[in-house]
């Protein structure tokens, strides 16, 4: 039994993408999307299992007949679905009435139930969120019934206030594969057998890293799985060390090559770190200009030797004032306070 | 700097007038309208320059007083002095039209530049108002000036400063500020741009719910066409339909299944035992007509045809009401939206079209579609409406922002420390201050007063070696004394040169012995005193104390 396992695709959002590709980000999550649809079709997998999260927020009944089709176009492998916390179940959801192409198979319960898919000697368990926030662990008193030879948990949440899940429970809980959604990073939490399928594209800023399925397959040897990277951009996190010698130019220089390093088609968040010349400011915003850059954030601070300064200022007001911040760690509000000082200090002589 | 020569032009009373000046004490002396305050007018003239003011307060100020009387225009003077061993020479002319100064120095006439500064390097730095501050005292002026105590907080920064530029307090906390002010800005722009993005979301919000509002009035004009054609309908076809279609259209509101008067389940059972008796009627007169009884077989053959076909009928109706029933109980089907009349609107199932009425029931029909279609166009309104107002309710605070916060707390930590450095810094030029000023005014009143203290609110008392004294509850000549010693100390402490010390009868309120006092410590300072006044005692006493 060969299946593929997506979680957290959020149709629907429109993620912050930088100033290239934040227009047409929304439509890169349904060009994925419909990619791994492909996918199953071309492998021929048995099972799609979509961990919860499917739409960022409530589906609208146009993006539900999207999905369907191209759910319709697999031939031969039957989608098993449940809604997160984002695309929960409300009182008018569509979810409710909607009317499924034949090889779907949502598990739209409040409570654990499960579908019975005896040609794939199968059975897939699961619920959906009828409310945003969960905050009982309903997962940890389940147990696979034994139906057939195969049983399967798609299971979404695992944090405090989306169903908090204890992982030996879930582990002793008798299925042979856990399908888990909500968290974004993609991990394993039980080597091939619970595992986070991660955002299938990133959707938030802090989303860092590569995103795609899991491909897997179970046979009575036991469960095989493999991550495999399919989104189309990441978010990149960057330090860039900055010293004595750098000017704004100089920086704006650096971070592009850093940039086409890391590849162009990524959306970045630049921090400065480090020490600059205490003559030299930086302006953010400029220094964003050079790439697809969300955010650079500046955090260096004057090169002044705090410890010369003092000396040579023992008995005056500047010495005084280092004196205040005596012990203040490099990093912390103070000691941007005592930066602050020392160059209003110095610029007023 | 010992001042030499004055040589007055036009000042004034005075025209081409010399004064000549030698080093230590001196006593100018003159009656009334002599003109001593003019001469130390002059001084200050020479020093700083005269500046015409503007407006209707020029008519008083110094320049107008000392304007010549003869001939304005030419309104000029020059003085000579010596500093750090070399010799200057200062001329100034103040007419408004003429207006020039030149300073060259008489050892090598080298020409220097009042307006690059190299007055105020001469004068170490010293303003107009530290000047009148400290070392000059004019009439009824004995009281040191805001200046003073300004002036002393920056010395306090700079206290033994090493010679690379001095820290001005209120330069260094106006930057702190003006950098306060533009991170404010930054923020209020931050938070603007993110106001503009959610405003886009809430405009697209009102614009869907403006389309919501319109569809909802179009559905009810449809919806009361589609009444009115029932209506019409239900007078011309009887009343059997019209009840049935009532009891169709409302049920499952409120109504219980089991109280409704014929339930589906019901009529299977029934057409259940009609269907089973007639088939026990067929079989009974089958038996009786093979076993050849009398009694004719065939009104028991009819009876159990009617009775079969009787419960056929009541199964059929059964089947078809269960089924319907079942289509509402499921969930998912039924509505609970939040407005009734979207419920019972979408209950109300599509007139079906029973053996094709006419015209009539195509409208029917064809407005049902309608409705529907803007039910369904109206939910998709409203759930894409919701998406938007969580997704505004989702915005997060940025990290450019927060960034911005925090620089702004720092901003603020650094001005309060800031200040928490000058003012222990303060005390540290106080205890300076407060201790030569003890021993200035120790000098002058013969011992009578130990201690002269200045505190933070500046504030003057003295310790007579009992109790502490506020300066308010002594006599006249005393607190004369106390801020002739608080400006001398002053002076010491914040003058880099030493100054010329003008005395411009200030000693009016002194006795004799304190007066005697006073001059004899000034002669031993050093420094060159001027004093102007219109008694004769100074003079005498000068004479017998410093020049026995």
């Amino acid at each position: 039994m060969r299946f593929i396992h997506i979680a957290d695709v959020h149709l629907g959002a429109e993620p912050d993408a930088g100033p290239l590709y934040s227009g047409r980000r929304a439509q890169e999550l349904w060009d994925t999307f419909e990619y791994v649809i492909r996918v199953c079709e071309e492998e021929q997998a048995d099972l799609l299992l979509i961990a919860g999260d499917l739409f960022h927020r409530q589906p609208l009944l146009r993006e539900l007949k999207e999905v369907d089709h191209l759910f319709s176009t697999l031939s031969h492998t039957k989608v098993v679905l449940v809604a997160g916390n984002h695309d929960y179940i409300r009182r008018d959801s569509y979810y409710r009435t909607f009317q499924w192409s034949g090889n779907v198979c949502p598990l739209f319960g409040e409570t654990a139930e499960y579908i019975d898919l005896p040609e794939l000697r199968t059975a897939v368990y699961g619920l959906s969120y009828h409310r945003r926030e969960i905050r009982e662990p309903l997962y940890d008193r389940l147990a696979a019934g034994g139906v057939e030879p195969v049983e399967i948990l798609v299971a979404h949440g695992g944090d405090e206030k989306h169903i908090p899940m204890d992982i030996r429970k879930l582990s002793a809980a008798g299925f042979d594969y856990i399908a888990l959604g909500h968290i974004h990073k993609p991990q394993a939490v039980e080597k091939n057998r619970i595992i986070y399928a991660g955002a299938l594209e990133p959707v938030d800023r802090n989303d860092t890293g590569p995103h795609g399925y899991i491909r897997g397959e179970i046979t009575p040897q036991g469960v095989r799985t493999q991550w495999i990277p399919c989104a189309c951009r990441e978010y990149i996190h960057l330090d860039l060390a900055v010293d004595r010698t750098d000017t704004e130019t100089s920086i704006r220089e650096k971070t592009r090559k850093i940039i086409s390093e890391n590849g162009n088609e990524n959306i970045y968040k630049i921090t400065l770190k480090g020490k600059r010349d205490a003559d030299i400011s930086f302006n953010t915003k400029r220094i964003a200009d050079v790439g697809n850059i969300l955010e650079v954030i500046d955090e260096t601070s004057p090169a002044y030797d705090m410890r010369r300064l003092y000396e040579d200022n023992r008995d005056n007001l500047l010495g005084q004032y280092i004196r205040c911040f005596d012990g203040c760690a490099e990093g912390s509000v103070e000691y941007e306070a005592l930066c602050e000082g020392v160059d209003a200090i110095l610029g007023s002589r | 700097m010992v001042i030499t020569e004055l040589y007055i032009k036009n000042f004034g009373k005075f025209k081409e007038q010399y004064i000549y000046l030698k080093d230590g004490i001196q006593v100018i002396s003159g009656e009334n309208e002599f003109g001593k305050s003019t001469i130390h007018a002059f001084i200050r003239a020479m020093l700083f320059g005269l500046e015409r003011g503007r407006g209707r307060a020029a008519a008083k100020d110094v320049f107008s007083r000392y304007e010549p009387w003869e001939n304005p225009g030419y309104y000029a003077g020059a003085m000579r002095f010596s500093c750090g061993g070399r010799n200057f020479r200062l001329e100034r002319n103040f007419a408004r039209a003429v207006r020039s100064v030149s300073l060259v120095c008489e050892d090598d006439g080298e020409e220097l530049s009042v307006e690059q500064g190299d007055l105020d390097m001469l004068l170490g730095g010293m303003s107009q108002g530290l000047f009148d501050s400290t070392v000059s005292v004019g009439q009824l002026q004995a009281e040191p000036g805001q200046e003073l105590y300004e002036t002393l907080e920056n010395r306090a920064a700079n206290y033994f400063e090493s010679g690379s530029g001095e820290i001005d307090i209120a330069s260094a906390m106006q930057s702190l500020r003006e950098k306060q002010r533009n991170t404010e800005k930054a923020i209020r722009e931050e938070e603007a741009k993110q106001e503009t993005e959610r405003e886009k979301l809430r405009s697209e919000c009102m614009y869907l719910e403006r389309d919501m509002q319109a569809l909802q009035s179009e559905y009810d004009e449809k919806q009361m066409q589609l009444e009115e054609l029932r209506s019409r309908e239900d007078s011309a076809s009887g009343k059997e339909y019209a009840d049935e279609e009532w009891r169709v259209s409302y049920r499952g509101e409120d109504q219980p299944e089991e109280e409704s008067a014929v339930s589906g389940k019901g009529l299977i059972r029934m057409g259940i035992v009609g269907g089973l008796a007639g088939a026990a009627g067929f079989l009974w007169s089958f038996f009786l007509s093979r076993t050849g009884q009398p009694v004719s077989s065939t009104p028991f053959a009819v009876i159990a045809a009617v009775i079969s076909v009787a419960g056929i009928v009541l199964l059929l109706a059964g089947i078809v009401l269960h089924v319907r029933e079942r289509r509402r109980e499921r969930p998912g089907v039924q509505e609970r939206s939040s407005k009734q009349e979207w419920n019972s609107m979408q209950e109300r199932p599509g007139v079906q079209g029973q053996d094709g009425q006419g015209a009539a029931r195509d409208a029917q029909r064809r407005l049902q579609g309608e409705l529907d279609h803007i039910r369904s166009v109206w939910k998709e309104k409203e759930i894409r409406c919701g998406n938007l107002k969580e997704q505004s309710e989702d915005y997060e605070i940025s990290e450019t922002r927060k960034m911005l916060l925090r620089k702004q707390k720092a901003l603020i930590l650094a001005e309060e420390t800031l200040k928490k450095a000058a003012r222990e810094m303060g005390d540290q030029t106080a205890r300076l201050m407060n201790r030569r000023a003890s021993e200035i005014f120790a000098d002058i009143t013969g011992g009578a007063y130990q201690l002269l203290r200045i505190d933070a609110d500046r504030h003057l008392s003295v310790w007579d070696g009992v109790r502490s004294i506020p300066a308010e509850r002594l006599s006249r000549g005393t607190i004369e004394q106390i801020y002739m010693a608080v400006r001398l100390a002053a002076a010491d402490v914040l003058l880099e040169e030493p100054m010329p010390v003008i005395l411009d009868d200030v000693f009016a309120f002194y006795d004799d012995k304190r007066l005697e006092a006073a001059l004899k410590w000034l002669s031993g300072q050093g420094k060159q005193v001027i004093i102007f006044t219109c008694h004769k005692r100074e003079e005498e006493i000068v004479k017998r104390v410093v020049y026995s």
